[in-house]
């Protein structure tokens, strides 16, 4: 498990992450989101023992990052942003190095523990190449192969699908999900879609400082001040909008198209009011079928916004 | 730091230092610096030869020493500052390493190829006792004092370009870096008789010139070794220094 504890870093003046704290229990995944420059990737390498922190504490599996650098680097994987490798490497010349320095000095271990990550991670193709004839899709996969080879207890991945077509993304999204069975994991990301697929939770960071955590709901939940109806009535446009305005508690009504192209109108109403029983009375009072009735929630997209835009860089 | 660790993992140093050989080998730029390496050092060596008739390898001690203080920074500049510009650093600095073992590594992977090189001028005095008649008449004891000379030198300079190549990841400043500090060893001990009294022997002390000149007789001082092992060892502990600060 991982836990972080008024964690600060600076650089000179500036606050790159400014007393942050959480905790992640052991087998959660966890997705770290913030725009560019938040801090994701700082605190990433604090948790890895790569900086030092300049405040506050941290711990990966009962270790203090501080205090005992290599314990944690130990029972860590981590791939960095941008998946540095060794281009004139070969695919498993980079597998037995990096096993070789991860402590896998046993010959016919590190071969199993190589073999095993090369087919977990789908790499059986690309054995035999030089690490700088791969596709960027591979090249993460071997990143990620390098990541688990020692079987670590927590992964730390900054932007693990970062420039990646959509079918490589899916590849490598897979590949987590394989992952998240047995793992601590925390991943770093921008791209929102990754966390809903992937993620139980979500740490959303802004300015060094941690803007939202929870799961996507209770985000969504928290930052929703309004409860919006999406009806679509089958009757006169003009007799339903103003049938909706007079609604007791309806504070605003505008229309709005679905995902499929379809036109209805958002009742809105304070957070407290569900309308969605008077809006089915009146539907049958006035013979008007309902063809969609849908309480809508904050997309993540819009939990983002409203958070990071709330606090800019 | 409280975790109780041993001084290096010796599994990590051999990795590395397999890992830094390997790459000597598959470098272009290595060869290049070898070949020119083996270019003025052929030349040399064949000078004096036809010239003067004279069956030694010494005419490489007066060149080959500062040749040295450009060519083995230019080996070593890439030692860390690579993997700074590639940001490998950070997967190494990640690893479950030591910093010492990173510099040991790093150091010997350097040192087994830049030995290897030097061995490699052995071709011209074994070519040579095929031509002398007799073959006594070839100095074998002043042979090897001399290679030996040389890969004192080259190891501290390559300890200095190693420390050199810690600090920044661009490698040419890495270059110029350890340039400048192994030109000034060289030059230190060209001063000595610009100095009197003590300074004269601090001076001298400093400088490489007066640590390779029993050496290249075949005469071996064991403060000679001290000062190379001491120099080397001071880079080295610079380097782990260094890598300390870049990380935990």
């Amino acid at each position: 498990m991982i836990r972080a504890l008024n964690l600060t870093k600076r650089f000179a003046s500036l606050a790159a992450v400014d007393k942050i704290s959480f905790e992640i229990p052991k087998g959660q995944v966890v997705g770290f989101l913030g725009p560019n420059g938040a801090g994701k990737t700082t605190t990433m390498r604090l948790l890895t023992a790569y900086l030092p922190a300049s405040e506050g504490r941290c711990e990966v599996m009962g270790h203090d990052v501080s205090e005992e650098p290599l314990a944690v680097r130990r029972c860590v994987g981590y791939l960095p942003e941008n998946n540095p490798l060794y281009e004139d490497f070969e695919v498993t010349d980079t597998l037995h190095y990096i096993g070789t320095l991860r402590g896998l000095t046993d010959a016919a271990q590190r071969m199993d523990r190589v073999k095993a990550v090369i087919k977990s991670c789908g790499l059986k193709s690309a054995v035999g190449k030089k690490v700088g004839e791969l596709s960027k899709g591979y090249r993460q996969r071997l990143g990620l192969a390098g990541a688990i080879i020692h079987d670590p207890d927590v992964l730390i991945l900054d932007e693990p699908t970062s420039g990646l077509d959509p079918n490589q993304v899916l590849e490598v999204r897979e590949l987590i999900k394989d992952l998240k069975k047995e793992k601590t994991l925390l991943l770093s990301t921008h791209i929102l879609s990754e966390v809903t697929a992937t993620c139980d939770r979500i740490i959303i960071i802004s300015a060094g400082k941690i803007a939202a955590d929870g799961t996507a709901a209770e985000l969504s939940g928290n930052l929703q001040n309004k409860n919006r109806l999406y009806l679509e009535m089958k009757g006169p446009a003009q007799a339903i909008f103003e049938a909706l305005s007079n609604l007791p508690g309806a504070a605003r009504v505008y229309p709005e198209r679905d995902g499929g192209g379809k036109e209805g109108l958002i009742v809105e109403s304070e957070a407290a009011t569900d309308l969605r029983e008077a809006a089915f009375n009146l539907a049958a009072e006035k013979r008007w079928p309902i063809l969609a009735m849908d309480q809508k929630t904050l997309s993540l997209e819009e939990v983002f916004r409203k958070l990071t835009q709330e606090q800019p860089q | 730091m409280n975790e109780s660790a041993p001084f290096v993992q010796f599994y990590a140093v051999k990795a590395l230092a397999a890992r830094g050989f390997k790459t000597y080998v598959e470098s272009p730029s290595a060869y290049v610096v070898l070949f020119v390496f083996y270019l003025l050092t052929g030349y040399l060596f064949t000078l004096p030869l036809f010239l003067t008739g004279q069956a030694s390898i010494i005419g490489m001690n007066d060149f080959v020493p500062l040749l040295l203080t450009f060519l083995v920074p230019a080996l070593a500049m890439g030692l860390l500052a690579e993997e700074m510009r590639s940001g490998t650093f950070e997967t190494l600095a990640t690893l479950p390493l030591e910093d010492w073992d990173i510099t040991l590594g790093k150091y010997l992977g350097f040192a087994a190829f830049y030995l290897l090189a030097v061995a490699g001028l052995l071709f011209y005095p074994i070519v040579l006792s095929f031509m002398v008649q007799p073959p006594s008449h070839l100095d074998w004891g002043q042979t090897i004092g001399i290679l030996c000379s040389f890969s004192c030198l080259g190891l501290m300079y390559g300890a200095i370009g190693l420390y050199a190549s810690s600090l920044h990841k661009n490698q040419i400043v890495a270059l110029v870096t350890a340039f400048l500090i192994a030109f000034a060893l060289f030059l230190f001990g060209k001063l000595d008789n610009f100095f009197s009294g003590p300074l004269a022997t601090v001076v001298d002390f400093i400088g490489s010139d007066s640590h390779i000149m029993a050496m290249s007789k075949g005469v071996f001082d064991t403060r000679d070794l001290i000062y190379f092992a001491g120099v080397i060892f001071g880079f080295l502990y610079l380097t782990a220094q260094r890598l300390s600060s870049r990380r935990f």
